[in-house]
């Protein structure tokens, strides 16, 4: 207890009691009537636990200054005397913004981590400089082995740092999907808990259907300026609407029906969505500004999960600028080609490998990526759209060199995508010895390309995915590389995907990302996913577009591999 | 040392009814009331006031009620504006969030009670805190409390839905 004993002042000083309230708590202190402030303070910063200088006292409106005393100010027994301790850093959560930032102290980019990873962890694969890498993560203080809730974090993390939004806005390939409205109403749609809502509230398949809504929101979240300007407008609308008696029930009933289920689903999956607070009132929202509510509509869930098509795929380090080569072809062929691309350039960065080998380092991670919920959904919507799925993989620029490949590529699509839906291939994808092999497979292939480039028959520039590489190669008995094959190009993408081209989009990248694929192959060749039944065309045509995904400059996969399985 | 600057604060104090509770209280509830209060402070040339948003603020006058109906000069205090926001930001977690309105316990104008007292060590008018307590002393009151206390489950098919959105 912070009382101080009676002092051996010559002069019987009272002890009086004076309450000291902050605005979180109270507590009674027991100091001599004729205590300086000074006196006062030390006291109570023990209890506190904080330091003198960090206290503000006040009384009756007056700011107390050390040298004063109790006295001086009128402070007697029983009464209260505020306090206000002065914090030196405060959370970003002071904002409006319901983030969490306050969990993540690494906010904003900051403090690239260098990991154990062979390639420095600096050059993290989208350009982001606050997170190295994903075994860096857990050093960020995200550490969480759920995948999802790491997602979350991510997301919290790059939504409460302005400069990350910036970055990823600017991202060609985002804005390229932003500005397809059908891309987005897919995205938004595909999230089971909006479908729930919009079945319970018609508007907002309105809002999602109309075009022109669509658009105008596009081309504001497009601009972030503009955006930030919106929101400041609608909480100032929505708070005036609060002062109103019944409108608080009115706005209670959106918040409630609307916004609150459309917060859930984005919040389940991606955690906090930080534009569904500012009120996805629909059209029956105030009419203070319509347009402005309406539009907040398809905002809510900028991670909805790929769901459908435009998978972008960017792992989990949201992707920002980081497609650098990227979107050349893309915008010929609308989103679906800009995911490609962007998730083909996402490939070919450096940091992409660096990744694939944290990734492979760190299979628990891995782990995670493909329990999250998400993906699997993911992988459905890709196998039910292979126009999706082929569009993206053709247009890849690993593709646009080579035209044949692609050819050989349309008809190899579905089956790839079975192959992704099958559990031993997901399975496969989540056994760390599998995606270790696969690394090595590919680590095995980009050495032999660049010691006998002969025998690998030039490909295509390849993007690397360095674990897709490996899913193709395993040597020896593994036959399975056929269905294997397919299916690694996807895998990267996959869990890698989410947190992608960010935006409203949402990660859905098929085919980028992804573990090193569940290409079990090497270590595992019996729980591969269907032994391979594929033919000799169809192997080598995995084997090629695995050979491009390792980035071996020199492709020349096909001979080797046959070697190899024979 | 200069004297340190001093700010007037002002209490915005607005009636809901617009003067219907005044003519229908003696009706609806069995006593006088003169008006439903609300109450939002006004200090360093901003209005700050608690909602089912939490703590909000904008210019003087700026809410949808548009002017009040009465203004009351509660003294004038030493606190900086820097100091007051983080003042605001640590009620924003604790005592005020945006959860934690409630029609009855926790209002705006528990709000500005706190705050007044922490600006200048006086308190709101009494007729202003003593609403609630005036209206659940009534059965009218009572009855009413379940459609707008959230804590209290309306009966079944109640049109209303708690204010605060919970649950």
């Amino acid at each position: 207890a912070a009382a101080q004993g009676p002092a051996s002042a010559p002069a019987e000083p009272k002890i009086i009691k004076v309450t000291v309230k902050t605005p979180k708590e109270k507590e009674e202190f027991a100091v001599p009537e004729n205590s300086s402030v000074q006196q006062f303070k030390e006291a109570i910063s023990k209890r506190f636990k904080s330091q003198t200088d960090q206290l503000v006292l006040i009384f009756a409106g007056k700011i107390l200054k050390d040298q004063d005393t109790l006295i001086q100010h009128g402070i007697h027994d029983g009464l209260t005397v505020h306090l206000v301790i002065k914090s030196q850093n405060r959370p970003q959560g002071q904002s409006t913004q319901p983030s969490n930032a306050a969990g993540t102290n690494t906010t904003s980019a900051s403090t690239p981590r260098s990991n154990s990873t062979s390639i420095s962890t600096n050059s993290n694969p989208f350009g982001l400089g606050s997170l190295g890498g994903l075994a860096g993560l857990s050093s960020l203080g995200l550490s969480s082995t759920n995948f999802s809730e790491l997602q979350n974090q991510m997301q919290q993390q790059l939504l409460s740092s302005p400069e990350m939004m910036i970055q990823i806005m600017e991202n060609p390939f985002v804005q390229s999907m932003l500005s397809n409205p059908d891309l987005m109403r897919q995205l938004i749609m595909a999230n089971p808990q909006m479908q729930q809502l919009i079945q319970r509230n018609p508007e907002i398949s309105h809002l999602l259907n109309n075009p022109d809504i669509m658009r105008q929101t596009l081309e504001i979240a497009r601009n972030p300026a503009m955006m930030q300007e919106m929101m400041r407008n609608q909480d100032l609308a929505l708070s005036n609407l609060e002062s109103i008696p019944g409108g608080y029930n009115a706005l209670r009933r959106m918040y409630t029906d609307i916004q609150e289920p459309m917060l859930n689903a984005a919040q389940e999956q991606f955690g906090g969505n930080p534009f569904a607070s500012v009120g996805s009132n629909s059209t029956s929202g105030e009419g203070t500004q319509p347009s402005r509510t309406e539009n907040r509509d398809p905002l809510p869930n900028p991670w909805a999960p790929p769901q459908a098509t435009q998978s972008s795929a960017t792992t989990s380090t949201t992707t920002s600028s980081g497609s650098g080569s990227g979107s050349s072809s893309s915008s010929a062929t609308g989103n679906t080609v800009a995911a490609a691309n962007y998730v083909a350039s996402i490939f070919s960065t450096p940091g992409m490998q660096s990744l694939l080998q944290q990734i492979t380092e760190n299979p628990q991670l891995i782990q995670n990526m493909l329990s999250a919920p998400y993906m699997r959904s993911m992988m459905q919507s890709l196998s039910q759209n292979p126009d999706l799925a082929a569009q993206m993989m053709l247009n890849s620029p690993v593709f646009t060199a080579n035209p044949q490949l692609q050819e050989q590529m349309r008809p190899q699509l579905p089956a790839f995508l079975q192959q992704m839906q099958n559990p031993d291939t997901l399975s496969a994808m989540s056994n760390p010895r599998a995606m270790q092999a696969l690394m090595q497979i590919q680590q095995g292939l980009q050495t032999l390309a660049t010691e006998a480039p002969g025998l690998i028959p030039s490909f295509t520039p390849g993007v690397g995915v360095g674990v897709l590489g490996t899913a193709i190669g395993p040597v020896g008995p593994v036959t399975p590389i056929g269905p294997i094959g397919p299916i690694v190009p996807f895998t990267p993408i996959g869990p890698i995907g989410p947190i992608g081209p960010t935006g409203p989009a949402g990660p859905g990248s098929t085919g980028s990302g992804g573990p090193p694929g569940p290409t079990v192959s090497s270590s595992t060749p019996s729980e591969t996913t269907s032994p391979t039944s594929e033919s000799g065309p169809n192997q080598q045509f995995i084997q090629q577009m695995v050979q491009a995904l390792a980035g071996a400059s020199p492709p020349q996969l096909p001979n080797p591999e046959v070697r190899f399985q024979q | 040392m200069e004297p340190p600057n001093l700010y007037p604060v002002k209490l915005y104090v607005y009636d809901l009814s617009k003067g219907l509770a005044r003519r229908l209280s003696p009706i609806m509830l069995g006593k006088q009331l003169e008006g439903i209060w609300h109450t939002s402070i006004v200090v360093h040339k901003d209005e700050f006031y608690f909602g089912v948003g939490g703590i909000s603020s904008c210019p003087p006058g700026g809410t949808l009620l548009g002017p009040p109906d009465s203004v009351v000069d509660v003294g004038s205090t030493e606190v900086t504006e820097e100091l007051f926001q983080e003042y605001l930001s640590s009620l924003r977690e604790s005592l005020f969030r945006r959860e934690s309105y409630n029609v009855f316990e926790n209002n705006c104008n528990t709000f500005t009670n706190e705050v007044v007292q922490f600006l200048t060590g006086r308190k709101i008018p009494s007729y202003i805190t003593d609403l609630p307590s005036e209206i659940l002393s009534t059965p009218f009151g009572q009855a009413l409390r379940t459609f707008l206390d959230p804590r209290i489950q309306p009966p079944e098919g109640s049109p209303v839905g708690p204010p605060n959105g919970q649950s």
